[in-house]
């Protein structure tokens, strides 16, 4: 933990957002979002009163963590072996790093991010350690929390990471990450929310090579959020596995905007985005794949899956991808419609109804993504949050 | 600066970089409301037409040039652009024996024979040379058939009340920074009008040819089918090689009434610049179709080779119920060249189809963009659109970028969108090779065969040289 | 049929050959005569495929030493479609497919270019169509395969009929075929058997490689020579090809440690 250090970090960023001024809709990633909103998170003040949600029983052998943005979440923990705390001198060195080579610093996400976050939890990983889950909880204002984490060659870490919410707030998080060579990296994101709140969460994972990094998003019921994972492979290489599903009801705004970059030969990416609309919500997934020139016999695959649910939501889909190398496999695919009507036959063709047919199918659709997700997922039930999402 | 000599043309991939010298009727480089005036005042064109220019003049004056293409190119000196020249024969002849014996020969040696004899005999061409019609071909034929194919400026003097009806009524004069600035300064361009009901007996076709090196083209070109009427267009357009860049901002609308068809092919080969990327066109072309009737059809087919920018997006909106529009492309980019191209499907009314079909080609050091947009709107219950897009990449130094938008509001439309990348393998290579085909044919064979789905949409006469044009434009690149 | 007196089309000597810097072919010696018939044997691995390659002029196989003359000159000088256009085929055992390009078209641009080498006419679409009709019956091709991309969509026996209606088609003075017989029934082996048997002159010879005896049922061969760890082991009459299938490859390996090799 490290406050002090901090305190220039947040003068850059105020500074920054000051210059920046709220984005405009002239700008390309940011067309599409509802700024109103935006601005409405911005003039939040920030949180000042710790959250108080219970929380269920975390399962047997995972290490939680819950941050709040103010009191320290190692208060009270022992850490487990192979988990240590980066030091000052380290953290110094390695804070932003990610950022950058992800091309998303200076970025207004980060920048308010930096400009907000009071704390970083900083963590090394040796080896094989047990399952981390960091909870992230909300109160009243703008919470902002920011995470480092080195895993190191050959290590592996099963982290979930639980942010919910259900009061008018906020929350902007910054997550940056550095795989070692051969380090495995299995990452969830459970985002639900009440249909009040904010997200901002932005995620850069930096990849050396044979490292592999399974992230599942699963995100719900949030007023406005925007999630958005960069993944670059340092030196090519790595296996990439980006696996998302966000689910928007009444007039929520969910954004999900990737971009993977191949910085050398032989990278590896499966890519699945899943967008589920009802009411008067809205959709957006932007996915964008670089592979410059040195990204040799990089093999891609984009697949953007969008459903429907009513006649007044709307899906924006836009897969991006720039390519410079002529070996290479990159195959992306886009589809929005709704049900498919032949599987609802078929269902009713078996004698189930036709809401619980169409219930089955979008438990299905939803079920192909929160599988995905880290084990410790299951204590938070994650397919009944995002269906109820969906009755609602 | 002389015509070429056969060295320059064998060593040239490029056969059509000659220069005609004629005496031109030219005004000063330079825009301004004058200017407007000016050209419309030398076409005699009625009040509405002036009017029309002057508003979109105005309006360009408050735009910015857009820049979110992915191309990049030196700023546009618009003030040093010449926007009106023509070769000086006062009036249009009335037959062709009286044009210019130059201006035929131009188009001779560009393989568009223009004179009664030499003509090609299913298809009426229309000839621009730098800003005016200089001819017509089977004007008198197509007549007979109450169809109108004639330069725009004739059509103003001849079917001012058409033109006042259309002109403007799919491409708005301020809807885009290209699309103003043609609105204000067009000169020429053809115009095709297809009655109720008439099938169009032959091909219609404009060339367009840019001669002087410092004059910009802002051509228009409007076509009309009423109720059930049908037609195929066709246009081409070459340059000479200067070593400046030359501004072509062309706009091009069509209209399709209930039942209507229209079929719309271009090759494309203005002057590409040389290697290095000097020299060559600035391709800035707006282009849509309006599918206004019910079962109508729009079909936009491009081989797109020319050019050292091009920035176009040949759209369709789909208005009448059931209507269908198409976008079939091949875009090839070698040595610096750059293409941001695409289509815009925005599906309005029920039931409406659409296809994309995108085959992007980078060799060299050239970058090739698809972007495109394919829109629900509300109302578009049971609208369907299937797209692909393809890029194959030749060399590590070629850029291949593919921006697909999708939007929907209608969950009862369905979209499927596919895209991938190839390279042409060495094992596809070599076993063409094992067969006694040589390196440069195979890779011809395997591009043309890449863009098959594309040149199958082509008129006859035009598939078998959009093929001889690719591997033209791609000898030197592979090895 | 073995004349000591008919042409020397192809002559091997001490050839190396490497892919990706791994030595696959370590000394390859053979001669191969005009009108003679020659099986390639051996195991998985043995350097025959690559043998095959070699001699097409497949660009990821490097030759490292020795040399093969064709007709008397030098087979490396030459591009691999310059190859092709003197007579050497290549019948693959993977044939490539090519999506787009027309099976037709293909045939007919090969055709040509071996035709135009041999002196002879080059043929229009329409003559193209009536002689590929007349070559169809070497190997009981539908000619609706005419119609498709090369080979896409061809099942494991269509891609080697087209192989051998290929042949047929470029008349080559030496046919080198690789794992024809791979991947076929019984049925199909005879069609593309009876194919090459057709298309064998006193002017021109064949070269097959083969894992199995079977083929060579149909096919007699005038040699048979058995490869091992990248060069020919040993070589004999047909008699060689039954004795192995009898034996096996086994004593394959004992020979190989007796040499010092394995």
């Amino acid at each position: 933990m490290a406050s002090a250090e901090l305190a220039t970090v947040q003068e850059h960023g105020r500074a920054a957002l000051e210059r920046l001024g709220l984005p405009t809709r002239r700008q390309e990633a940011w067309r599409l979002t509802d700024l109103k909103r935006l601005e409405a998170l911005a003039r939040l003040p920030l949180s000042s009163a710790v959250g108080s949600s219970a929380l269920p029983p975390a399962a047997a052998g995972v290490l939680r963590l819950v941050l709040d943005g103010q009191s320290d979440p190692l208060d009270g923990v022992a850490l487990p072996d192979g988990m240590s705390v980066l030091s000052t001198a380290e953290l110094e060195q390695v804070l932003g790093h990610t950022l950058d080579r992800c091309g998303c610093a200076g970025s207004w996400p980060v920048e308010l991010n930096h400009a907000s976050a009071r704390q970083v939890l900083a963590l090394r990983v040796r080896g094989v350690t047990h399952p981390l889950e960091l909870v992230f909880t909300g109160s009243a204002g703008l919470t902002a929390t920011r995470v480092l984490l080195l895993v190191e060659e050959k290590a592996s870490l099963d982290l979930l990471q639980v942010l919910q919410s259900d009061v008018a707030s906020a929350h902007s998080h910054v997550l940056e990450v550095h795989l070692g060579q051969e380090a495995q990296f299995r990452h969830g994101l459970l985002a639900t929310a009440d249909g009040q709140p904010s997200l901002m969460a932005l995620l850069a994972v930096e990849q050396e090579p044979r490292s592999r990094y399974a992230f599942t998003s699963v995100v719900q019921g949030w007023n406005l959020a925007r999630v958005e994972p960069r993944v670059v492979q340092v030196d090519g290489q790595a296996t990439t596995e980006l696996k998302g599903l966000a689910v928007s009801q009444a007039d929520q705004q969910l954004a999900t905007h990737t971009a993977v970059r191949f910085d050398g030969p032989e990278g590896e990416l499966d890519q699945l985005q899943k967008c589920l609309a009802g009411g008067r919500s809205h959709a957006i997934f932007n996915g964008a794949i670089q592979v410059p020139r040195d990204a040799q016999r990089t093999n891609a695959a984009q697949l953007s899956r969008n459903l429907l649910l009513s006649e007044r939501a709307r899906v924006d889909t836009k897969p991006e991808l720039e390519i410079v190398a002529d070996d290479v496999r990159c195959a992306h695919g886009a589809t929005v419609s709704q049900l498919q009507e032949d599987e609802l036959f078929y269902l009713q063709s078996r004698g189930i109804a036709a809401a619980d047919a169409a219930a089955l199918l979008l438990r299905g659709a939803c079920q192909e993504v929160i599988e995905h997700l880290p084990a410790a997922a299951e204590a938070w039930g994650p397919l009944e949050r995002v269906m109820t999402g969906l009755s609602q | 600066m002389t015509s070429t000599s056969t060295r320059d043309l064998v060593s040239q991939p490029y056969k059509y970089g000659f220069v005609t010298e004629i005496e031109t009727d030219k005004i000063p480089k330079g825009l301004g409301e004058d200017v407007v005036r000016l050209i419309s005042a030398k076409k005699e064109e009625p009040a509405f037409l002036l009017e029309f220019r002057l508003k979109a003049f105005r309006h360009w004056l408050t735009l910015e040039e857009p820049d979110w293409a992915a191309v990049g190119y030196p700023l546009i000196d618009y003030q040093n652009i010449v926007y009106y020249s023509a070769p000086k024969q006062q009036e249009k002849k009335a037959s062709l024996d009286e044009v210019d014996p130059k201006l035929l020969e131009t188009f001779d040696k560009l393989g568009i024979p223009l004179s009664e004899q030499k003509r090609l005999s299913n298809v009426a061409v229309d000839a621009v040379f730098d800003s005016v019609s200089i001819a017509t071909t089977y004007k008198e034929k197509l007549a007979e058939h109450g169809v109108v194919f004639c330069s725009f400026s004739e059509a103003v003097k001849e079917h001012p009340d058409l033109i006042e009806r259309y002109l403007g009524s799919v491409i708005a004069s301020n809807d885009n920074y290209f699309a103003a600035l043609n609105s204000a300064v067009f000169s020429d361009g053809s115009f095709v009008f297809i009655p109720k009901g008439v099938e169009c007996p032959m091909e219609l076709s404009t060339y367009f040819r840019i001669n002087s090196g410092d004059t910009g083209q802002f051509e228009r070109t409007l076509i009309v089918a009423e109720e059930g009427a049908s037609v195929s267009y066709l246009e081409g357009c070459t340059a000479p090689m200067f070593d400046t860049n030359q501004l072509h901002a062309a706009v091009v609308e069509l209209v399709a009434l209930d039942d209507a068809t229209i079929k719309y092919s271009t090759v494309q080969n203005w002057y590409a610049g040389d290697e290095h990327g000097v020299g060559g066109i600035y391709n800035f072309v707006t282009k849509r179709g309006q599918c206004r009737g019910a079962r109508s059809r729009i079909s936009w087919t491009q081989v797109e080779t020319g050019s050292a920018v091009t920035w176009k997006y040949p759209s369709c909106v789909l208005q009448g119920p059931d209507s269908v529009g198409e976008f079939y492309s091949v875009a090839l980019t070698n040595n610096r060249q750059q293409a941001d191209t695409g289509t815009k499907m925005v599906h309005v009314g029920p039931r409406t189809r659409s296809t994309i079909v995108s085959k992007g080609i980078s060799a060299g050091r050239s970058s090739n963009s698809y972007r495109g947009l394919v829109q629900m709107g509300p109302a578009a219950k049971g609208a369907r659109n299937y797209s692909q897009c393809d890029s194959m990449l030749i060399g590590d130094q070629a850029a291949a970028n593919t921006y697909p938008y999708i939007r929907s509001q209608q969950p009862q439309a369905a979209i499927e969108h596919e895209a991938s990348t190839c390279r042409i393998s060495e094992d596809q290579l070599f076993y063409l090779q094992s067969r006694g085909i040589g390196f440069e044919e195979a890779v011809s064979m395997m591009v043309s065969g890449f863009c098959r789905d594309v040149f199958n949409q082509l008129p006859m006469e035009f598939a078998a040289e959009a093929d001889k044009l690719l591997a033209l434009k791609l000898e030197g690149s592979v090895g | 049929m073995i004349r000591p007196d008919a042409e020397l089309l192809l002559d091997i000597n001490d050839l190396h050959a490497s892919v990706e810097d791994q030595p696959i072919l370590k000394g390859v010696n053979l001669q191969v005569r005009a009108g003679e018939i020659h099986a390639v044997m051996g195991r998985n691995g043995s350097g025959k495929s690559t043998l095959s390659k070699v001699l097409a002029g497949h660009p990821a196989y490097r030759v490292t030493a020795g040399s093969v003359r064709y007709r008397g000159s030098d087979l490396f000088e030459l591009e691999p479609e310059e190859r092709a256009r003197l007579g050497v085929f290549l019948g693959f055992q993977y044939p490539v497919e090519i999506p787009g390009v027309s099976n037709l078209e293909f045939l007919r641009v090969a055709a040509n270019a071996r035709r135009s080498k041999q002196g002879l006419e080059e043929l229009d679409t329409f003559d193209f169509e009536d002689h590929v009709q007349e070559k169809l019956q070497v190997v009981q091709m539908d000619p609706a395969f005419l119609e498709r991309s090369v080979n896409e969509g061809f099942s494991g026996g269509e891609k080697k009929r087209n192989e051998i209606l290929q042949m047929a088609l470029l008349d080559p003075v030496v046919a080198i075929l690789d794992e024809t017989d791979s991947g076929l029934d019984i049925d199909a082996l005879r069609i593309v058997a009876g194919g090459v048997n057709q298309l064998a002159t006193p002017e021109n010879a064949t070269l097959l490689i083969t894992h199995y005896q079977r083929l060579l049922d149909e096919i007699t061969p005038d040699y048979v020579h058995v490869m091992a760890a990248g060069r020919i082991l040993r070589t004999g009459g047909r008699d060689l090809a039954l004795e192995l299938e009898k034996t096996g490859y086994d004593w394959v390996d004992k020979e190989l440690v007796a040499q010092g090799v394995a």
